[in-house]
């Protein structure tokens, strides 16, 4: 192969130069927002052109590795467009006082500090670490029974196992709107008034939802983890005399101990993210007469909502990024953590 | 190999031309935000694109669509429609310094009601709508109730246990159809009714209330104390299974269908009551609507009409064009679809056609009677009644605000805490 002959090494060239050129022009064309159609079309011929450059430059020691680079390429572009990059202009923004459309000036930290003033977002927090503790024990436990009972051979266990995963197939807002109906116009001939119109029993709402929605998904993933047990090991268990619950608690648990983490880890981070069922199923209503002496009026706001309500209701769209970024870094230390004590636990084993 | 390269190379350059050279047709876009007229306009749309040959695309958002939120998704992507739906001056605020003047237009001699913001003359009124209370006039016939003669607190009172008492005769299930439900009809108790707080009463121009609640959120404690005692009011005679759970179609339906003979909502409902509702409404003997002020004050004696929402034009380069279908729809061709199939209630004095919509009659009464009040609660700090006053109605409803006195000191101080953050 004439890796370096003259005319490739040209081609190489104009490539490399024309593509940039592209890019660069289509850069310009997109921040100037001069609303040219073509902008998008030439930022990816720019970039096609630059990939052939690449390939085309005429090296023998660093070919390879070019071809690494252009065959990650998609992906990394990818990844940059979708999360890095909205990543770092969301932590830019949380500075500005941008509306959604534009901003006129830096406001440093004042975002951040307005947010830590504001009763309702503290209060919001709160919510949102009490619901996840609850949760994360309560889905666990109970979708570990679950599993149990499925895998116990009871007649009918494919059913039991279908029916109880089945809500998880439905979206968060269709079972808030339904669990809504069910609260409004079912159980109210039991309870009086509505069990979402308080505070408190509207907070039992959601969770009761949120575990009918998520168990069944756990519930799966421990059967998994049930079944995958060596029937060797369960039978000298009980070749050795041991009774269910000593079969459960000192064969079983442990050896799907790496089960757990990732359950708990799964039923941890998504709670905190818990959004839909808050949003359909109450839209963070309820109150709280005196919290740090001020009279709320969402009390079952949890911390996404509150992002989102804060953005679009309130339409401060800077200090609902500010909340967002503190959001991102909560929840990043908690999953380090969680991955973290459960790794160590695992390895003990 | 060479060969190859050069094909690709030529293949790129013809790409890039290829992808310069394209270029958007004549057609506009227009961003509506009552779902309810959409085949309305779609139908007006297309009358303009037979006489004049510019196709005028109708996008409807409604159901709970954050619509500015929508739109900042479009700026930030897409692109922006050429005529967008705004609503309050939070709305306009969003895009001050991105909207066209329409001073210059031909419209603007004919109408009131436009929307003058910093940029001038910057929204097209397309419809106007009331909110006062609504009644069954029918039912109050029968009960021997004259509504002319509800003019205060007490005479609201009076007609109320009247009607009460002879609820079961009337086919009642309860006097007033009022509902406090917080998730998703705040607006209707947050912004709505809490309009009467700021203007029921008061002359168009007069904006005492709403200046004094854009300065750090203040009440003014006497006259929110009378209006507190109305909504207790309505508390006590409302439908205990509407009252604090209940829905917007509920609400409309049990009115429609003469089991309220009162309801808390305005003159849109009519579109609601003659589609939707049509059937219970037939039923129930297509009776007669009418609406009286909300007299929490002996003599307060208007009703508060406006347009509640404006066509803003974008500033690009369909920005003539669309100032020319906004002309158009303004001139009898556009207003008599819009009115005649819409049901809008023309803001345009030219404009001669009568909706047949069950407000109709008394909107054009009170506007001739110079009886009318302005919609100031659209200066209200964006998000007040979903993030702060709709809960509070409802917590009077449930009773865990006991009295009207303490409905007045919590609303002041919620009220209060949300203008300061």
């Amino acid at each position: 192969m004439n890796a370096n002959s003259a005319s490739r090494k040209m081609l190489s060239l104009i490539f490399l130069i024309g593509g940039a050129a592209m890019l660069v022009i289509a850069l310009i064309q997109d921040f100037a927002r001069t609303g040219a159609t073509y902008r998008g079309a030439l930022l990816i011929l720019g970039i096609v052109a630059i990939l052939l450059g690449l390939y085309l430059f005429p090296t023998l020691k660093y070919h390879r590795r070019i071809i690494y680079i252009i065959f990650l390429f998609p992906l990394l572009f990818t990844f940059a467009v979708t999360v890095i990059i909205p990543l770092c202009l969301g932590i830019y923004y949380s500075f500005t006082d941008w509306t959604g459309i534009q901003f006129t000036q830096f406001v440093g930290f004042d975002n951040y500090t307005a947010m830590f003033q504001d009763p309702q977002f503290i209060w919001s927090i709160l919510m949102t670490f009490v619901f996840v503790v609850v949760n994360m024990i309560l889905v666990n436990v109970i979708a570990f029974l679950l599993a149990l009972l499925c895998t116990n051979g009871i007649k009918g266990g494919g059913f039991f196992r279908a029916a109880y995963f089945l809500p998880n197939l439905i979206g968060g807002i269709v079972l808030g709107y339904i669990w809504q109906f069910v609260f409004n116009n079912v159980l109210i001939n039991l309870t009086q008034t509505s069990l979402l119109v308080q505070t408190k029993t509207a907070m039992l709402a959601i969770i009761v939802v949120y575990i009918w929605q998520y168990a069944g998904y756990i519930m799966l993933i421990y059967i998994t983890g049930l079944t995958q047990i060596p029937g060797d090991v369960l039978e000298a268990a009980q070749i050795d005399g041991a009774n269910a619950s000593q079969t459960l608690f000192k064969v079983k648990i442990p050896m799907i101990a790496s089960t757990f983490t990732i359950c708990t880890f799964l039923t941890l981070t998504s709670a905190f993210k818990q959004f839909d069922v808050n949003l359909a199923l109450t839209g963070g209503t309820g109150s709280v007469p005196s919290f740090m002496g001020k009279y709320l009026t969402s009390g079952t706001q949890m911390l996404a909502l509150n992002i989102y309500n804060t953005a679009v209701s309130k339409n401060n769209y800077a200090l609902g990024q500010a909340k967002a970024v503190l959001f991102f870094i909560i929840l990043a230390c908690v999953s380090l953590i969680q991955v973290r004590i459960s790794n160590r636990k695992e390895v003990e084993l | 190999m060479k060969k190859q390269a050069m094909l690709i190379a030529a293949g790129i350059l013809a790409a890039a031309i290829a992808a310069t050279n394209a270029s958007a047709a004549e057609s506009l876009r227009l961003v509506n935000g009552k779902i309810e007229v959409d085949a309305a306009l779609k139908e007006v749309a297309a009358k303009y694109e037979e006489e004049t040959g510019v196709h005028v695309e109708i996008e409807s958002m409604g159901g709970g669509v954050n619509i500015q939120d929508e739109l900042k998704k479009q700026y930030q992507g897409t692109g922006m429609p050429d005529i967008f739906v705004c609503g309050s001056d939070a709305d306009f605020g969003n895009w001050d310094g991105l909207l066209a003047d329409m001073s210059d237009c031909a419209w603007a001699a004919d109408t009131d009601a436009g929307y003058v913001g910093t940029d001038g003359l910057v929204g097209f009124p397309y419809t106007t709508e009331a909110i006062g209370l609504a009644y069954n006039a029918d039912i109050l016939e029968k009960a021997g109730i004259d509504p002319a003669s509800i003019t205060g607190p007490e005479s609201m009172r009076a007609a109320f246990e009247t009607l009460d008492a002879q609820k079961d005769d009337l086919g009642l299930t309860a006097v007033i159809g009022w509902c406090c439900e917080a998730q998703n009809l705040y607006w209707s108790t947050g912004s709505h009714s809490f309009a009467n707080y700021l203007d029921a009463g008061l002359d168009r121009d007069d904006t005492t209330y709403s200046d004094l609640l854009a300065d750090g959120g203040q009440i003014d404690h006497d006259r929110f104390l009378a209006y507190a005692e109305m909504v207790g009011l309505f508390n006590e005679f409302s439908d205990p299974a509407l009252l604090t759970s209940g829905t917007y179609d509920q609400q409309i339906l049990g009115f429609a269908s003469g089991k309220y003979a009162f309801v808390t909502q305005g003159s849109w409902i009519g579109a609601t009551m003659t589609s939707d509702d049509a059937e219970q409404y037939a039923e129930a003997g297509n009776f007669k609507c009418g609406m009286i002020p909300y007299a929490f004050q002996e003599g307060i004696d208007t009703i508060l009409t406006n347009s509640p929402s404006w066509w803003a034009v974008f500033q690009n380069d369909n920005t003539d064009a669309a100032k020319a279908f906004l002309d158009w729809l303004a001139t009898d061709a556009g207003q008599e679809i819009l009115v005649m199939k819409g049901g809008f209630i023309s803001p345009f004095k030219s404009c001669s056609f009568v909706a047949e919509d069950p407000f109709a009659a008394t909107i054009s009464e009170y506007t001739a009677a110079g009886k009318t009040s302005a919609w100031h609660w659209l200066k209200n700090k964006s998000g007040l009644d979903q993030n702060a006053t709709g809960q509070i109605y409802l917590d009077y409803a449930l009773g865990s605000i006991p009295d009207a006195e303490t409905f007045t000191e919590v609303m002041t101080q919620v009220i209060a805490d949300y203008y300061a953050s």
